[in-house]
């Protein structure tokens, strides 16, 4: 997505990115990116919370609004729990047994193998 | 204000799935990664500017599996060319198809990943102009060439027929 950001505003079209990936998008480089620190899946705010989704949308129109120059993110306030701990699970294998990682790598070859012949018969 | 814990920081992503990849056995990915950036000012006001919307979301279609709250990774949903929807329903997207936080989040409230509602009101209170006619599906499991040189211009060319001042990109 943040190449797709680059291009359409190398043509001239300001954008905005919504996101949970903070290092992902900084490391590609946008020009304007509205941070949300909640787990990935929740770019737009948080489930159940209207108010959450209507602050999140208006930080990122003001983003959108006044961002003086590319690179500019701006963290929304918004926090997913007191509780900082959700962000030590994410594909951590530290947290992971030896056959939980088996697991997941035949899950992983099994996946490559539905997308590529997905993506050779598209 | 008492200090945050030291792990509260956002997530590094890119170092935690390097380390998955390599004790999975496959190789490290590169992330796209770029020093100049382009940046274009918003000239038109946006109480009277026409906003895109750009998303990674997938339109759900029966017969593919689950794409359902909680479902695992679905590669049978993903999408492989730009899609488009129009803009004054809301269409049912999904996004079982890429790997959001299965162990922390359920996906079962759309507007966490697709703001449309949410830009429908924004639209009725003056805050923005209007939207374009139609979001837009962004496909994710192509390569940054394929990503650069096919679907990032067809995007912008949609963009441009649908008379957009501005676009909002929300990746799932």
């Amino acid at each position: 997505m943040s190449l797709v950001a680059r291009h359409l505003e190398a043509d001239g079209l300001p954008t905005v990115i919504m996101g949970c990936a903070k290092d992902i998008v900084e490391h590609c480089g946008v020009p304007r990116f509205l941070f949300s620190d909640f787990p990935l899946g929740n770019s737009a705010g948080r489930p159940g919370d209207v108010e959450s989704q209507a602050l999140t949308l208006e930080l990122a129109l003001r983003v959108l609004e006044s961002a003086p120059a590319a690179r500019t993110t701006v963290q929304s306030p918004l926090r997913w729990s007191d509780d900082a701990a959700w962000k030590l699970d994410f594909s951590n294998l530290e947290r992971m047994t030896p056959e939980q990682i088996a697991e997941r790598r035949r899950e992983f070859d099994e996946i490559k193998a539905i997308a590529k012949s997905k993506r050779e018969a598209s | 204000m008492a200090p945050a814990a030291e792990h509260d920081v956002p997530i590094p992503y890119m170092q935690r799935t390097r380390e998955y990849y390599l004790k999975l056995g496959y190789p490290a990915y590169r992330w796209a990664h770029f020093a100049d950036v382009p940046f274009a000012p918003l000239t038109t006001p946006l109480a009277r500017a026409r906003l895109a919307l750009i998303t990674t979301a997938a339109p759900y279609r029966p017969g593919v599996g689950d794409q359902g709250p909680r479902a695992p990774y679905n590669a049978a949903a993903k999408f492989y060319r730009v899609y488009s929807e129009p803009t004054d329903t809301i269409p049912d997207l999904r996004i079982s198809h890429v790997g959001y936080d299965r162990v922390h989040t359920t996906a079962d409230d759309p507007n966490t990943w697709l703001p449309l509602a949410q830009l429908q009101g924004a639209v009725k209170a003056g805050r923005i102009g209007a939207l374009a006619p139609r979001l837009h599906g962004a496909p994710t499991n192509r390569s940054q060439r394929v990503t650069m040189e096919t679907d990032a211009p067809e995007l912008l060319r949609r963009c441009r027929d649908d008379g957009a001042d501005a676009a909002l990109l929300v990746p799932s």
